[in-house]
């Protein structure tokens, strides 16, 4: 246990990759949206007629991709804490195993820690009126549009699962470098085509279909946290055997 | 004798070679032992190895009496530093700091020392460093741990011989200081052959000589000057080496000279 959290401390060491860049990124992402719509005026449609050209007045709001920035930020944390800092780690004396489950340990600290803020400024714009300029950047149609706590879980267990997602490539990068790590893609990607043809062969598109559609936000969070163990157990059986 | 590192068999193949092959050694706890052996004859593979952070092929290592692979139990005691030890990207303070996170031993004031007389920036990050800035670092964390098994590899690559020095006089204070069983390969046989108690050599692969290094001294003798006065003084002796540079050669014989030949003009 305290190894586990030595690895933490270790991999926090690196303060600017774990807390700075996250949210530099963010708040950069989320300039760029404002400045975007601060120029663009809210909800004016115009729609021609008969008798000439009216403004229709749209109260929906507008969304960003803002929020692309952090889960691609926690991508890069997951690929980087096992390609950068392993040899070091294991030059000290700590087992794979132990730094895996330390490194695992900081993922889900961070997703859960940063998932709250996401949250938080979710009910900020929320308040402000989409920050007075009726912009959604934390709000998600379908996906974050529930309750605080709803954002909170989902946006944590995606971050989670992105981190995870890097921490497996990093440690396919170690152990095969890029032919192993361009196989490694190719056998998602035929995964999923086995998958796609599959459903198409048993003419399952409709239910597939019906299924997501009427999947919750809660259900999808499910899904999303059983593909982030999935990923974890994968990382795992791939770094026992990785050598520096 | 107890072994602290004990390695029987061990054997590890690469494609198309072996970089062990069937190497048995023990290390006596509380003894400094010295592993030579040229570019590529598997010292480093088979301190990798003992280390955990590479894989027998077939064979056994036991460190503490246990296999040191995923074993945090051992492991925790143990050090590696390699020559290409590799680091994440931070500043050489941080990289101390995480060590003394991980070796309850960790004596900070010995590595203030060694980094005043490495002359090493703690600010500085690692991965602006030269060669031998980098092997310094090497050099305070693995002596600073004070772990009970602590390995070098190749510990001074890139060091002038001012920092060699200081290399050498720390690793004998250290160990008197705090007796632990250090490991070092090297292939500087000859500054460090005063350092070490026991000496294993190993050329491709294989252990080709494990004895204590006062049983070396005076094993073999060189002998140099006009080639005709080396002949014929070695005459009649077994020959292990000979070279020749125009009319200078340079013989290396078995066994100690004897006191009067020494004396011979």
């Amino acid at each position: 246990m305290s190894t586990w959290i030595n690895v933490v401390r270790y991999h926090l060491v690196s303060r600017v990759n774990y807390l700075v860049l996250p949210w530099g990124w963010l708040a950069f992402a989320f300039a760029v949206d404002i400045v975007i719509f601060a120029f663009i005026p809210v909800g004016h449609h115009v729609v021609p007629t008969a008798r000439g050209i009216v403004q229709v007045q749209d109260d929906s709001g507008r969304y960003a991709g803002g929020m692309g920035a952090i889960v691609l930020v926690f991508f890069a944390m997951g690929v980087q804490s096992v390609a950068r800092s392993l040899p070091f780690a294991l030059a000290l004396g700590v087992s794979r195993r132990s730094y895996y489950t330390g490194t695992a340990l900081l993922a889900v600290t961070l997703a859960v820690g940063y998932g709250l803020v996401l949250a938080a400024l979710q009910a900020m714009e929320r308040a402000t009126g989409g920050w007075w300029l009726a912009t959604h950047i934390f709000r998600v149609p379908y996906i974050l549009d529930g309750p605080w706590y709803l954002t909170w879980l989902t946006s944590s267990v995606t971050l989670a699962l992105l981190f995870a997602y890097g921490m497996w490539f990093g440690i396919v990068y170690r152990r095969w470098s890029l032919p192993g790590m361009l196989a490694f893609i190719a056998v998602q990607v035929a995964i999923l085509l086995a998958a796609a043809l599959l459903i198409t062969w048993s003419h399952a598109w409709p239910g597939t279909g019906h299924f997501f559609v009427t999947l919750s936000a809660a259900g999808l969070t499910g899904l999303l946290a059983a593909a982030t163990a999935a990923l974890l157990a994968g990382g795992y059986a791939t770094v026992r055997r990785a050598t520096v | 004798m107890t072994a602290a590192i004990s390695v029987a068999g061990l054997t590890r193949r690469y494609r198309g070679h072996r970089a062990l092959d069937d190497v048995t050694v023990d290390v006596e706890a509380g003894s400094i032992t010295g592993l030579l052996g040229r570019n590529g004859a598997g010292k480093t593979t088979l301190m990798r190895i003992v280390a955990g952070q590479e894989f027998a092929s077939s064979g056994s290592v036991r460190v503490f009496g246990a296999s040191p692979v995923e074993n945090d139990q051992v492991l925790r005691r143990m050090i590696f530093i390699r020559e290409d030890q590799a680091y994440p990207d931070v500043k050489v303070g941080h990289a101390l700091r995480v060590a003394s996170w991980l070796h309850p031993n960790w004596n900070g004031e010995v590595a203030d020392r060694l980094l005043a007389d490495f002359g090493l920036p703690e600010s500085r990050a690692i991965k602006k460093l030269s060669r031998g800035m980098r092997s310094a670092l090497g050099i305070v964390i693995g002596l600073a741990a004070r772990a009970e098994v602590t390995m070098f590899d190749e510990p001074y690559a890139g060091l002038d011989a001012v920092a060699r020095q200081v290399f050498y006089e720390w690793l004998l204070a250290e160990y008197v200081a705090h007796p632990r069983t250090l490991l070092l390969s090297t292939h500087l046989i000859d500054e460090a052959a005063g350092l070490l108690e026991r000496v294993v050599v190993i050329a491709a692969g294989r252990v080709v000589l494990d004895a204590a290094a006062d049983d070396l001294r005076g094993a073999a003798t060189r002998v140099s000057g006009p080639a005709l006065a080396v002949d014929e003084f070695t005459a009649g002796r077994p020959v292990w080496e000979r070279r020749r540079l125009g009319s200078q050669e340079s013989v290396v014989v078995a066994g100690p000279l004897a006191r009067e030949s020494s004396v011979r003009t």
